[in-house]
Parts: C-alpha cells; sequence; structure tokens
C-alpha cells in the first residue's frame, strides 16, 4: 500500500524540463480547435492551416489597417519591396532582396511565377484558380522583379495579385507534379520564407514552430510557437485554466468568458471577424426550385418577418459584448461596411401591420396567423454543432410566435443540414459566411449568377448585380457603389442579418506588444514579446528542434 | 483442431459481411460530406464536382464499394475527407497507441480492482464493507463519464493543479528527453482519464465476481477444500475462484473492444488523442474513409473478443468440448 502511495505522489509530481531545453526566447502555446494538417498555401484547406501558414509563408504584399482591398494604396509590404502600376492592367513588384527560404536560398521572381503557375491551375486548386480568373499572366523580369498582367481592368487587381497565392518555393517544389505535391514530403516539413520555420508535427495532436533569428522584417519576439489540439471547447479551457496553454483565440460559449477574465493572468479581448450569421429565406418553394415560395416569395411578408424580430435582444443574449448586430451581409470588418445603415428596425407594430395588409389574419383563433386556409408556418433550419446558432433560434421561434407566425426548429447533424441547405429543402436557413476581406465575395451568395452555387436560397436582383459588378470593375469611389448595393440586398430583405460577431480571444498577461491583426492574428504574432520579469518555466525552453 | 479452424472461418466470415453492411448502411445515411464544404466555403458547382470525383464519390455504390474491398486488400482504407490529404492507414495508427494505452489501463483496473474487490464482497457477504463497496461502485456505474471527467478536472487539475487537465504528453518536452522523463508524463496525463472510465465501468466486473463468487463458495468442492484443512486463502484463490472465472471470461470478451472503441466523452474532455475523438469527429463530418477505419477496427475487436472467449471456454471447460 505504502509503495502504491509513492508510486502515485511520484506521479503527481510536476516532470522536470528535459536536459537540451534552455530557452533563446520564451514560448507561446496556442490552443486550436482545428488542426493544421498542411500548413501550405494553395496546398492546404481551411482557417487552421492559413494561420500556421501565415507564420510560415510571406505574401508580397497585405491589406493595411483598414483592411481595404481595393486600389493600390495603403498595402504594406512583406516580400515585395515595393510596387508600380505599368498600366490598366499591368503591376510590376520588386521583392525584397533580404528575403530567404528557410534553407537559406533567396526568395526571386522564379518562385513567384512557379506559385502563380500552380495557383491558377484548377486541377491543382480550383478554388484558387476561380479567384485569379482575371490574372492574364505573371512572368519574371530578372532575379527581383515581377510583373502580374490582368485580363481587364478592376478596383482589387492589387490585391488578387498579393493575397490569394503567397510564393513557394520554386527550387524545392518545381521537380513535384502538382499530383504529388499534397502527399510529398515538403507538406510534411514545409520550408518556408515567415518568421517562423518548421519545427515539428505530431498528427492530431500538435505542431510546433520555431522563430527565425534572421527574419529580414525583424527578430521575432517569442522563441517557440506550440499549437495543440483540442476540439472540445471544455478541453480548450481546461487547457488554459490549468496554465498549459498561453491563447485560445476564441472561448465558446460566451458563457465561459467571465470564468477566464477572472484569471489574474489572463485577459480576454475582442477580435472582430469577417463572419456574418443571418436567417435566409427560401424564394423558392421547399424543395422545388421550379416553383416561387407560397410565402416568402413575398418581399413584404419577409421584411415583415424581419421587423418582429429584436436582434439586439438576440445577440446580446447569446454572445454577451462579444458580437454586434448585423447591418446586411457584410462583416464588422470589411471596408465597405457602413456604420449608418440599419437592416430591418424592430418594429412589432409595423410588423403585424404588413402582414395584415398582405391578408394573413388569425382566423379561427388558434394564435397562428392564417390566409386562405394556409397557416403561417415555417420550417427553420439550423446545424446542431453550432450553439449560438442553436440558442438563437429558440428565441426566434419564441418572438415570432408572439406575431402569430409558427416556426417549426428542425435541428439537422452538419452535413444533413448542409445537404438539405444546398438541395433548397428549407424555408428559412440559419447560414453563417465567414468571408475574406474582400467584398468581391459577396457575389456568389447575392447575385442572379451566384443561384447555380451557393445563392441557395435562389435570391435575384439585377439591379443588386449591376451594382456589385461596378463596384468589382469599377475606379474611384467605389465604397459608394458597395454600399448602395448592400442597401439594394437590405431593402429586399432576402434574409434576416442577425449577428456579425467577435471573437473572445483570451491570451496570458505576460505577452505585449500583442499586434492582433483580425485578418489573420497569427501574421503578426512575431511582433508580440514577453513582458520582462514576467517570463514562465517554459519561456526558459530552447526550441526542441 | 477442427473446432477452432470452424470458428475462425466464421469469424472471418462474421467481419467480411460486417464490412459490407458498414460501407452500404453509411451511404445510406443522410448527409453529403462535401455539401458541409459548400455549405461553408461557398464553393462552386466545378470545385464541388472535383472534389467529389477526387474522393469518388461521384461513382455508383457498386464502383465505390469494389474500390474500397480492393484497396482494403492491399492494406489502402483510402484518404480522408476531413484530413486531406492523409492516409485513413496512418490516421488511424497515430491514434491507435494513445487508444490502447487508455483502453488497455481502464482494462487492467477493471478486472485486476473489479475482480479482487469482487471477491473481497463475496467473502463478506452482507457486511458493512459488501454494503457499502456495492452503493460505491453502483454509483460511480450511475454517473456520466464526462460529469465525473469534469468533477476531476477542475478539482485536481485546475483548483488544486495536481495533474494535467488535458492531452497525452506535455508537448513541451522533447522526443528525445530521457525516457524515464516521457513516461513519468505520460503516465501523469493517463491518471485523470483512466480513474474516470475505471470508476464507471468497475461496478459490473464487481457485480458479476461478486455473484460468481458466492455460487462458488456454495459448491461442495469448497466445502471440501475447507474439511481438508486447507487455509481460507487457498480456498478462495486456489478453488473458488477459478472456477468462479468462467463470467469473467465472457466478460472480459465483451470488454475487449473497449481497447479501441474507447470512449468518445472521456477523450474529448481529456483531449486525449485516441480513436474515439477521431471517430466521433468523423461521424460529425461524414467523413466515409475514416468512419470505415475506425468501424473496421472496432468491428474486428468485438469478434475477436468472441473468438477469445469461445476459445478461452474450450480450453479451460472440458464441458464444452463434449460432442
Amino acid at each position: 500500500m505504502r509503495r502504491a502511495l509513492l508510486a502515485l505522489a511520484l506521479i503527481a509530481l510536476p516532470v522536470p524540463p528535459a536536459r537540451g531545453q534552455q530557452a533563446i526566447a520564451g514560448t507561446a502555446v496556442i490552443v486550436v480547435g482545428q488542426e493544421p494538417n498542411v500548413p501550405v498555401p494553395t496546398v492546404g484547406t481551411g482557417r487552421a492551416n492559413a494561420d500556421a501558414a501565415d507564420l510560415l509563408f510571406l505574401r508580397l504584399a497585405r491589406p493595411g489597417a483598414d483592411l481595404r482591398t481595393s486600389g493600390d494604396r495603403g498595402f504594406q509590404p512583406e516580400l515585395a519591396r515595393n510596387w508600380s502600376r505599368r498600366d490598366s492592367l499591368t503591376l510590376a513588384f520588386e521583392l525584397d532582396p533580404r528575403a530567404r527560404w528557410h534553407d537559406g536560398t533567396p526568395v526571386t521572381a522564379r518562385d513567384v511565377v512557379f506559385t502563380f503557375g500552380r495557383a491558377r491551375d484548377a486541377r491543382v486548386d480550383a478554388q484558387k484558380a476561380l479567384l485569379l480568373r482575371y490574372v492574364a499572366e505573371v512572368r519574371a523580369e530578372g532575379a527581383r522583379t515581377v510583373v502580374v498582367r490582368f485580363t481587364r481592368p478592376y478596383s482589387e487587381q492589387l490585391y488578387d495579385a498579393v493575397w490569394h497565392a503567397p510564393p513557394l518555393p520554386a527550387h524545392l517544389l518545381d521537380s513535384i507534379p502538382p499530383e504529388r505535391l499534397a502527399a510529398s514530403a515538403f507538406v510534411q516539413r514545409p520550408v518556408g520564407n515567415g518568421p517562423y520555420r518548421w519545427g515539428r508535427r505530431e498528427a492530431g495532436r500538435s505542431l510546433e514552430l520555431s522563430a527565425d533569428p534572421g527574419f529580414f522584417l525583424g527578430r521575432p519576439g517569442i522563441g517557440r510557437i506550440v499549437v495543440l489540439l483540442a476540439r472540445d471547447p471544455e478541453a480548450q479551457l481546461n487547457l488554459l485554466l490549468d496554465g498549459t496553454a498561453d491563447i485560445l483565440d476564441n472561448v465558446t460559449p460566451a458563457s465561459n468568458v467571465p470564468r477566464l477574465a477572472s484569471r489574474p493572468e489572463l485577459r480576454v479581448v475582442p477580435v472582430p471577424t469577417f463572419t456574418v450569421g443571418y436567417l435566409l429565406f427560401n424564394q423558392r418553394a421547399y424543395g422545388d426550385r421550379a416553383a416561387a415560395h407560397p410565402i416568402l416569395a413575398d418581399a413584404d411578408i419577409r421584411r415583415a418577418l424581419a421587423m418582429a424580430l429584436d436582434r439586439d435582444a438576440l445577440v446580446r443574449a447569446t454572445f454577451g459584448d462579444f458580437s454586434t448586430v448585423a447591418e446586411g451581409p457584410v462583416a464588422q470588418l470589411h471596408w465597405i461596411r457602413d456604420p449608418g445603415e440599419r437592416a430591418a428596425r424592430y418594429d412589432r407594430a409595423a410588423a403585424g401591420a404588413l402582414l395584415a395588409a398582405r391578408g394573413w389574419r388569425d382566423s379561427d383563433g388558434d394564435g397562428v396567423l392564417d390566409r386562405n386556409g394556409q397557416p403561417l408556418s415555417l420550417r427553420l433550419n439550423y446545424p446542431a454543432p453550432s450553439a449560438p446558432r442553436a440558442m438563437i433560434a429558440q428565441l426566434v421561434q419564441e418572438q415570432l410566435r408572439g406575431l402569430g407566425v409558427r416556426i417549426e426548429l428542425v435541428r439537422l447533424d452538419g452535413p444533413v443540414w448542409a445537404e438539405r441547405r444546398g438541395k433548397g429543402e428549407f424555408d428559412l436557413d440559419f447560414s453563417s459566411a465567414s468571408m475574406d476581406p474582400s467584398p468581391a465575395g459577396l457575389v456568389q451568395s447575392w447575385s442572379c449568377a451566384g443561384r447555380s452555387g451557393s445563392n441557395v436560397a435562389q435570391y435575384c436582383n439585377p439591379q443588386v448585380d449591376s451594382l456589385m459588378e461596378r463596384a468589382i470593375t469599377g475606379h474611384g469611389d467605389v465604397r459608394r457603389l458597395w454600399r448602395e448595393a448592400i442597401r439594394a440586398v437590405n431593402h429586399d430583405a432576402p434574409a434576416v442579418f442577425v449577428f456579425a460577431p467577435a471573437n473572445a480571444m483570451a491570451l496570458h498577461r505576460r505577452f505585449t506588444s500583442t499586434l492582433i491583426r483580425p485578418e489573420g492574428w497569427w501574421s503578426g504574432l512575431w511582433r508580440w514579446r514577453i513582458a520582462p520579469g514576467q517570463q514562465l518555466p517554459r519561456d526558459a525552453a530552447r526550441p526542441t528542434s | 483442431m477442427r473446432w477452432l479452424a470452424g470458428r475462425t472461418l466464421q469469424a472471418l466470415l462474421t467481419f467480411l459481411v460486417s464490412v459490407l453492411l458498414l460501407f452500404v448502411l453509411m451511404r445510406l445515411t443522410p448527409g453529403d460530406p462535401l455539401a458541409r464544404l459548400e455549405g461553408d466555403s461557398q464553393l462552386s458547382v466545378e470545385e464541388t464536382a472535383a472534389l467529389r470525383e477526387r474522393f469518388g464519390l461521384d461513382q455508383p455504390l457498386a464502383a465505390q464499394l469494389s474500390a474500397f474491398l480492393r484497396g482494403a486488400a492491399r492494406g489502402d482504407l483510402g484518404v480522408s475527407i476531413g484530413h486531406y490529404p492523409e492516409q485513413v492507414t496512418s490516421l488511424v495508427g497515430a491514434r491507435l497507441p494513445a487508444t490502447l494505452l487508455l483502453g488497455g489501463t481502464v482494462l487492467l483496473l477493471n478486472f485486476t480492482l473489479g475482480t479482487w474487490l469482487g471477491v473481497l464482497q463475496a467473502r463478506r457477504r452482507g457486511s458493512a464493507l459488501d454494503r457499502w463497496l456495492s452503493r460505491l461502485s453502483l454509483a460511480g456505474y450511475a454517473m456520466p463519464s464526462f460529469w465525473l471527467g469534469m468533477i476531476l478536472i477542475s478539482m485536481v487539475s485546475v483548483e488544486w493543479q495536481l495533474l494535467p487537465a488535458a492531452q497525452m504528453r506535455d508537448p513541451l518536452i522533447a522526443p528525445d528527453a530521457p525516457w524515464a522523463t516521457r513516461w513519468l508524463d505520460v503516465a501523469r496525463h493517463l491518471v485523470l482519464p483512466a480513474v474516470t472510465l475505471a470508476i464507471v465501468t468497475i461496478a459490473g466486473t464487481m457485480r458479476y465476481q461478486r455473484t460468481a463468487m458466492l455460487q462458488a463458495l456454495r459448491q461442495d468442492y469448497v466445502r471440501a477444500a475447507r474439511a481438508r484443512g486447507l487455509t481460507e486463502r487457498r480456498v478462495i484463490w486456489g478453488h473458488a475462484w477459478r472456477n468462479a472465472l468462467f463470467p469473467m471470461l465472457t466478460l472480459f470478451g465483451l470488454w475487449l473492444p473497449i481497447l479501441v472503441a474507447g470512449s468518445v466523452f472521456v477523450e474529448s474532455i481529456f483531449n486525449w488523442p485516441g480513436l474515439g475523438a477521431l471517430t466521433a469527429e468523423a461521424v460529425a463530418t461524414r467523413d466515409y474513409p475514416v468512419l470505415m477505419g475506425t468501424a473496421m477496427l472496432t468491428s474486428a475487436l468485438v469478434i475477436l473478443g468472441g473468438l477469445v472467449t469461445d476459445v478461452g471456454y474450450f480450453l479451460l471447460d472440458p464441458r464444452v468440448r463434449e460432442p
């Protein structure tokens, strides 16, 4: 028994740091919910891979602090030291001669040309090829100059040239056929040009990156980044609470925020996102795209339902202070967002009057409005894994009940929800879109052309299409055109735009200079520092690889 | 020998049928793995078609099944949809050791401690100790594992900071650290999930063992052993217990799949990187190749558990061998 107790006590003792792990410059442990299994641009997909790739690979440049993607101004140089416009179709970039791959080879124009070649190949990445469809040619002029020519003039040429295809090392990849790249040794151990270099990865568990002391834009302030995978929100929280981790980029559910904020070593900060959550109205009959929806094809009914919802209350009850009401299909961070724009204002009386004017009355006294014997009853599909959407759906049901609208909640497993959404098998669908900094993506969901793809509700207004097309291809004040388009969408009420959330990011207080770029906060991580005198034991550990 | 060959053949056939059923039933389940990508990433029709082709989902069911069986015969279970471009075999292989460690530890705790406590209860039938052990074990049995896990984490890890709350290893310990350091680290991480699962599963073993032992203690051969003047310890462990082991063999066969099936909830809460968590994720995303891989493994273990039990009875109980 005594021996057993001794063994238990031994196990409970903290493990001493192993030999050979003495620190050079600190450690940051980040908990993530999705695994960065392929953090290589043009190969890996998803947010987790993109975040980790931001530490390993630089872009030619990135949008400035206002995140404006239109025009040639405000962008911050990364691999490209500067750029110039030769004509309305041509941009020339001069690469920074100090830029090096982590194997010591200089970054050259050949790398950029090679990467665009791969990214524009639909067989390699159909999505990237679509985003780069207006790029006609990318060529090298010497070792340091890259010329990008476009097929037509438009306002986001520079953004498209610098954002979608961060350069890859041609000298390591040009011998690997595109179809073999995903399974290649390079993907298992990528060689990048960013502030951090590859350390080691344990599949399904963790990823370790170490700072590149020779990084040409400046010496990283944290010696190593350890990324821990924990899918369960409770496990993510516990890793912070027991001191294993330092950073969690989104505390969920929001009810856990006070628990973390009360810890003296942690602070919680809001980080706005490019996400919008909305209740989508199907303009076509349930599961039948040939027929108009018997209730929701009427724009007045859609407006009435939107006005009947107290979106402020819905958002406050679900997200606390970490979200705002969405005012249209644009997110908090989009540069085209109009702070003065208001989608349907909450006006219950007006909503009731509008429904009555359209002939909806409770003729049989059952508490549900009806017209010609048809009750005002709608099915609202939402994905079970999304706790915020589940909560808001119930509140929506309750709020509309008071108006005499019956909402049947249909809680669906993620893939089933997505399948039904794609087939148009819904009356209302609780959707959420995570976009990139460019508003051009709005075309996919809110244009007539998008009806064959993401525009699953079949919303179509040629006036909106025209405004968006002019905003994309125009020059000068395209922000005004975008805002007009958003106003036109809001007027049609194809959806109730509910929330534009900010992530509740928890991080250890010992970090200073915490630049958090909302379009990709990992990209600013190399500028973070650890406050002198506040190091933890793990900050004394040297990168292990 | 003929019996053993026949029984093994039967097990192989059962496995093959279960694989066919699993494949077909999974495809019949509503939910398209790529529809989820469409919804979130706003993919075009062409992009979705390209993905469908990549994973063979554009093929008829028979062609998909044929391709799967041909691949499986070569040991290739395909590429994961959710973890593209990782192979299913490498995904399962990477998580199997963690699950075997946790499952093996729980089985060991369950059968050593559970058996000993069951025998103890039987020997002291009706005593205060017997009653309290029954109450405690049933309380453990009635407790949801995820709830117990959360309580243990809250107290032991967060409040008292005695043991880690999650993970299987401290990621800051280098792979080339001394063996003892790494072993101790894994042991520290193993304690809470193993204890959680053992507490909620041990009641069954204790009850089985107690009942079997009580029956054995009433047998004539036990009375005879006592009459021959053997020590009580010898009577209990040398005569009664050996005969009370048969029900435990059945129980062991039933528990064997826990070695790979793991516990989804416990693995999730403790962020234990095992097959349970991988399976749960694959179910949520309809990652058919990964689901097939984990389901085949579990199915094989269930069938193997039955086979081991039958062979155990065959070897230990002469009555089974009688025609």
